[in-house]
């Protein structure tokens, strides 16, 4: 029985070629689709999973919430929380604290930055990854010690062995005590090496290792076996209330009422999208929207196998009229129909795996995650979600088909009426209608991503990111070169300008302050971002001017006075310029009426505070992600400042030139140190990562759910024309032209078409409104973009059904009419 | 064998109401050649497919044996009509991806046969028919004459009780019509109850007795001598 079904079904697949080609072809891309989707869930789904008694171990996150701010979720904790949880909370076994870097290593004479990261001594007890050499108990436990990922260590070993040798680390030289596998592609950790806290590299300035006001650490506890996570988690407000209160420029501070610290399974993490995380976080939404997306890919491809199916049955109907006559049950027949459609669609798994294997890839290059893997062959586990995938589609795309052609009364089919070939009609429509209002929601959703994004990169950004040049992370003795080489790189034509800043646009660090007007105690004051700047900074970053001026290296006073050490209790002074937020939110009308006032910045250190001057007022610009509102802010000169980055506008065009220039002016002065030089666009780029490859991914994904059905109409209209054949002779008998022809089969499929963007249209509104309400600032839907996706749908629509409308519609009336 | 009482079909569309069979009695006995005709329309088809059981009755008693089967379910019909019914009909309606043999093979492939048995029947069955020596073609590869042989042997390889012919001679020439009634009536000899619809006064001689719809009722039955 089974070997006839097979002979039966594999004739029909030879036979009538065209349409297995559709069939399988969008089957094959629908389940390739979904599992790449699958691949990219997966991975984001299982973080960190292979660490032992991972049930155990819980990170801490905290939502900072500064006054004026939206409350934000943070990876990084003040340094003495960790500890003081283990102290406060007896079922904490251990805890563990690691903080991200970048060092500079040195092989042979060449310098390497490398992401790195500082760790207690017990991080490798909750995460005991395996040792590729060295002992990991006690691979932290010397303050010189390093340990490298495998990776790492071929880098800078080779083939030899790496333990016991030595590497310059930030200038210091430290002792490989451990060589760690390479981590895994679902891991929220990042580093090529590891120091112990303790390390002479570590950059964190000692006054930030024991200070709770800073967010610097990532911070993991490992509970007691059979330890209740929500108790400590009950315990945690409490624990915050007695963090002793620090004393700041605002007065005195309960971090307590600023930090909410909350506990997250380790597993969990990385399904909590936080600020200062080493990996960034994927959000529980964008996985439901890519699995939604797999799902609808999936329908459509599903679809296309109901409607030929459903379209073609009157080709089956004589086959199943008999094999009831013979003796088939209605419930044979349907298994027999399931059986054909599991087959077709294990034809097109196995297509979509080699597609897989090739796309595969490019795919992870693309995510990011080059390790990840599509074991299909040695993991059980992945075979068993394919032989699902088939079972669940082939069973929903056969399902239907079988109910239908089962029902065939054998009588009217077998006297040779073809039985209702014409049945189901209704419901292909309104198949062909869904596929096309999923296919135009997912065109409309991809506009308004790309749309966000380009706005969220370009005018929405408030300053100008292209040809801007960034030196990044100079401290100390490299912020006097910086100076230096900032003044010569001023002479050059080719430089636009060269300001040394605290911050740079999507650099993620900031600092704020209270502020308060003269006359208001502190109580009265607000909290505002603020950076220290340069000179030329708002030309560097081609910020506009609102009110007053720009910051004037021939005014004196624009410059914040040092602080005089033997004078504590005198007021230092400086010129001050705000953004619009700042003026909004220091209660000033207008712009131009905050220029000329005067502003306290109250001191902590029981000195007299700094008294500024607004000279002037900018435009809001962003500087972190345009996720989030522009935070009020003020901008003042610093006399000398101890840290900063050097931004370098370069005259358009002239970037080969400049760069050059850049770094050998760069060698000459600092020979010990790799260039640390980063393109400002190059890194906004990375802020908007996640949402440009999610825009990407989306673009991809909608163009294949079109392209499915497109398959779907094409093999759709070529039956009907097909079908139609006797009916168009008959027509041009009576006399209709080839265009009257082709219009009444173009409008046939129009209709279903325009349906579908009275469907896709409100839901497409209703979602894109949603998504888009997670950035401050935002694109409006713009109405054009529907009727652009609607039209889109109808170009493919006309061009696929177009062509057999053409052809039919060409033939002589007789050859119609003699078809039978 | 069988015995339609006051048996009616009608069959209703939305607009129309159209009565196919209107208070039909028939009796048919075991081992009888049953031949009916009647012009188009008059309700031949729908006789036979109630018949056959591929339809129900919309009023009336249909024994066939001892069961009235007229208000059975599809599965309880499929299973009786496997067991009991051979179809053969005015287009053959072989299956055009199957071979010959695999064409005949169809008819045991519900009947739990093992395969060997299959086998053996079905090259019986192609041998009464003399199509043995085609059994790897594909029905298109062969003459309408040698198709409904095909048909037959597909009708019988099952051994029905009964046979139903829906005008198995109309898509034939004489000499291969001739050819089909002589293997009918070789069939019925061999004691298998036949019902054949025609529209051929010749073939309709070579059944016992005949019965003459018209408009749905039964209008005449004329015994023949044997």
């Amino acid at each position: 029985m089974f070997a006839n079904y097979l002979t039966v079904a594999l004739r029909m697949l030879v036979k009538h070629k065209l349409y297995s080609a559709i069939t399988v072809a969008g089957l094959a891309l629908g389940l390739a689709a979904a599992i790449l989707i699958g691949l990219f869930v997966h991975n984001e789904l299982t973080y960190d999973r292979d660490v032992t008694d991972v049930d155990r171990i819980q990170q801490v996150l905290v939502t900072a919430t500064l006054p004026g701010r939206a409350p934000e979720d943070g990876a990084s904790l003040p340094m003495p929380v960790g500890p003081a949880l283990k102290q406060a909370f007896p079922q904490v076994a251990d805890v563990a604290r690691v903080a991200a870097q970048t060092s500079s290593l040195k092989r042979d004479e060449t310098l390497f930055s490398e992401p790195a990261a500082v760790a207690d001594a017990s991080f490798f007890r909750l995460f005991d990854w395996p040792f590729l050499a060295g002992a990991r108990a006690t691979a932290l436990d010397d303050p010189n010690s390093v340990v490298l990922t495998r990776k790492t260590a071929a880098k800078y070993f080779g083939d030899a062995d790496p333990l016991g040798r030595t590497l310059l680390v930030d200038g210091h030289l430290l002792r490989v005590t451990g060589v760690v596998r390479d981590l895994p592609p679902n891991t929220q950790f990042a580093f090529a090496l590891l120091l112990p806290m303790d390390s002479p590299a570590n950059q964190l300035p000692d006054y930030l290792r024991e200070h709770w006001g800073g967010l610097i650490a990532m911070t993991f506890l490992k509970l007691k076996p059979g330890a209740d996570a929500d108790a400590i988690q009950a315990g945690l407000p409490a624990f915050g209330a007695a963090i002793p209160p620090i004393r700041s420029n605002t007065g005195e501070v309960h971090l307590g009422d600023v930090f909410k610290f909350f506990l997250v399974p380790l597993t969990e993490a990385h399904l909590h999208p936080v600020r200062n995380a080493m990996v960034e976080g994927t959000s529980p939404l964008e996985i439901g929207i890519f699995t939604a997306v797999a799902v609808l890919v999936l329908a459509i491809a599903c679809i296309n196998f109901m409607n030929l199916a459903t379209a073609r049955a009157s080709l089956r109907a004589r086959e199943v009229a008999l094999r009831k006559v013979v003796g088939a049950s209605r419930g044979q027949i349907m298994v027999q129909f399931l059986g054909e459609s599991i087959l077709l669609t294990t034809l097109s798994l196995i297509l979509a795996v080699a597609l897989v294997e090739m796309l595969l890839p490019s795919f992870t290059t693309f995510l990011g995650k080059p390790s990840l893997a599509f074991d299909y062959l040695r993991d059980g586990r992945v075979l068993g979600c394919l032989a699902a995938l088939v079972l669940v589609v082939g069973g929903v795309g056969g399902l239907y088909p079988a109910v239908f052609l089962s029902a065939f009364q054998p009588g009217p089919v077998l006297k040779g009426n073809s039985g209702g070939s014409g049945a189901g009609g209704r419901l292909r429509v309104v198949l062909v209608v869904l596929q096309f209002a999923i296919s135009i929601s997912l065109m409309v959703a991809t506009g308004v991503v790309y749309g966000q994004l380009a706005y969220a990169q370009g005018r929405a950004l408030g300053f100008n990111k292209e040809d801007v040049v960034i030196l990044t992370d100079l401290y100390g003795p490299d912020v006097r070169k910086a100076e230096t080489l900032r003044d010569a790189l001023r002479q050059d034509p080719r430089i636009v300008a060269a300001s040394l800043a605290q911050s740079y646009p999507g650099s993620g660090t900031e600092n704020n302050t209270g502020v308060h007007r003269p006359g208001a105690t502190v109580d009265d004051g607000v909290v505002l971002r603020q950076d220290a700047v340069d000179f030329d900074y708002f030309a560097a970053l081609g910020v506009p001017l609102l009110a007053g001026r720009v910051f004037d290296r021939r005014s004196a006073a624009d410059t914040l006075s040092p602080a005089d050490p033997a004078h504590p209790e005198k007021m230092r002074h400086g010129g001050l310029i705000l953004n619009r937020a700042a003026v909004q939110r220091l209660g000033y009308p207008t712009p131009e009426a905050a220029v000329g006032q005067l502003l306290i910045l109250p001191s902590n250190l029981g000195s007299a505070g700094i008294e500024m001057t607004v000279v002037g007022v900018v435009e809001d610009f962003h500087q972190a992600s345009v996720h989030t509102a522009v935070a009020p802010q003020i901008f003042f000169v610093a006399p000398s400042p101890s840290d900063g980055q050097l931004l370098i506008r370069v005259k358009a065009g002239e970037m080969p030139g400049a760069l050059d220039l850049i770094d050998r002016t760069w060698r000459q002065m600092m020979p010990d140190r790799p260039v640390p030089r980063v393109f400002l666009d190059a890194q906004l780029q990375s802020v908007y990562e996640r949402e440009i490859k999610t825009g990407q991914l989306f673009a991809a994904f909608s163009g294949l759910a079109i392209v499915i059905a497109a398959l779907g109409l094409f093999g759709l209209a070529s039956f009907t024309a097909e079908r139609r054949t006797k009916e168009i002779g008959l027509r041009k008998v009576l006399g209709a032209g080839v265009t009257d022809i082709v219009r009444l089969l173009v409008w046939q499929f129009s209709k279903p078409v325009l349906v579908a963007n009275l469907i896709a249209w409100p839901i497409a509104w209703v979602a894109m409104r949603h998504w888009l309400d997670g950035f401050a600032d935002r694109v409006s839907l713009n109405p054009l973009l529907f009727v652009a996706s609607g039209l889109s749908a109808l170009m493919v629509a006309w061009a696929t059904v177009g062509l057999h409308a053409a052809r039919v519609a060409a033939t002589k009336p007789v050859v119609a009419l003699r078809y039978e | 064998m069988l015995k339609l009482v006051d048996l009616t079909k009608v069959y209703r569309t939305e607009e129309v109401e159209t009565t196919a069979l209107n208070q039909v009695n028939i009796h048919i006995k075991q081992g009888e050649f049953v031949a009916i005709m009647g012009p188009s329309g008059c309700g031949k088809s729908s006789l036979l497919n109630i018949v056959g059981m591929l339809d129900n009755p919309s009023s009336g008693q249909y024994w066939f044996g001892d069961e009235d089967v007229a208000g059975y379910g599809e599965r309880k019909l499929a299973d009786i009509r496997k067991k009991n019914i051979g179809f053969i009909f005015q287009s053959f309606n072989l299956i055009d991806e199957l071979t010959v043999f695999e064409n005949v093979e169809l008819a045991l492939l519900y009947h739990d046969i093992p395969a060997r048995e299959r086998k053996e029947r079905v090259k019986e069955a192609l041998a009464k028919v003399n199509i043995a020596h085609r059994e790897s073609h594909l029905p298109q590869q062969l003459s309408g004459g040698q198709q409904q042989r095909v048909a037959i042997a597909r009708a019988v390889v099952s051994r029905p009780r009964m046979l139903l012919a829906d005008e198995p001679t109309g898509n034939l020439d004489s000499a291969n019509g001739e050819e089909v009634m002589n293997m009918l009536t070789e069939l019925n000899g061999e004691g298998t109850t036949i019902v054949m619809v025609t529209h051929s006064m010749p073939h309709a001689q070579y059944a016992r007795r005949i019965i003459n719809l018209f408009d749905g009722q039964v209008v005449a039955e004329n015994l023949r001598a044997a």
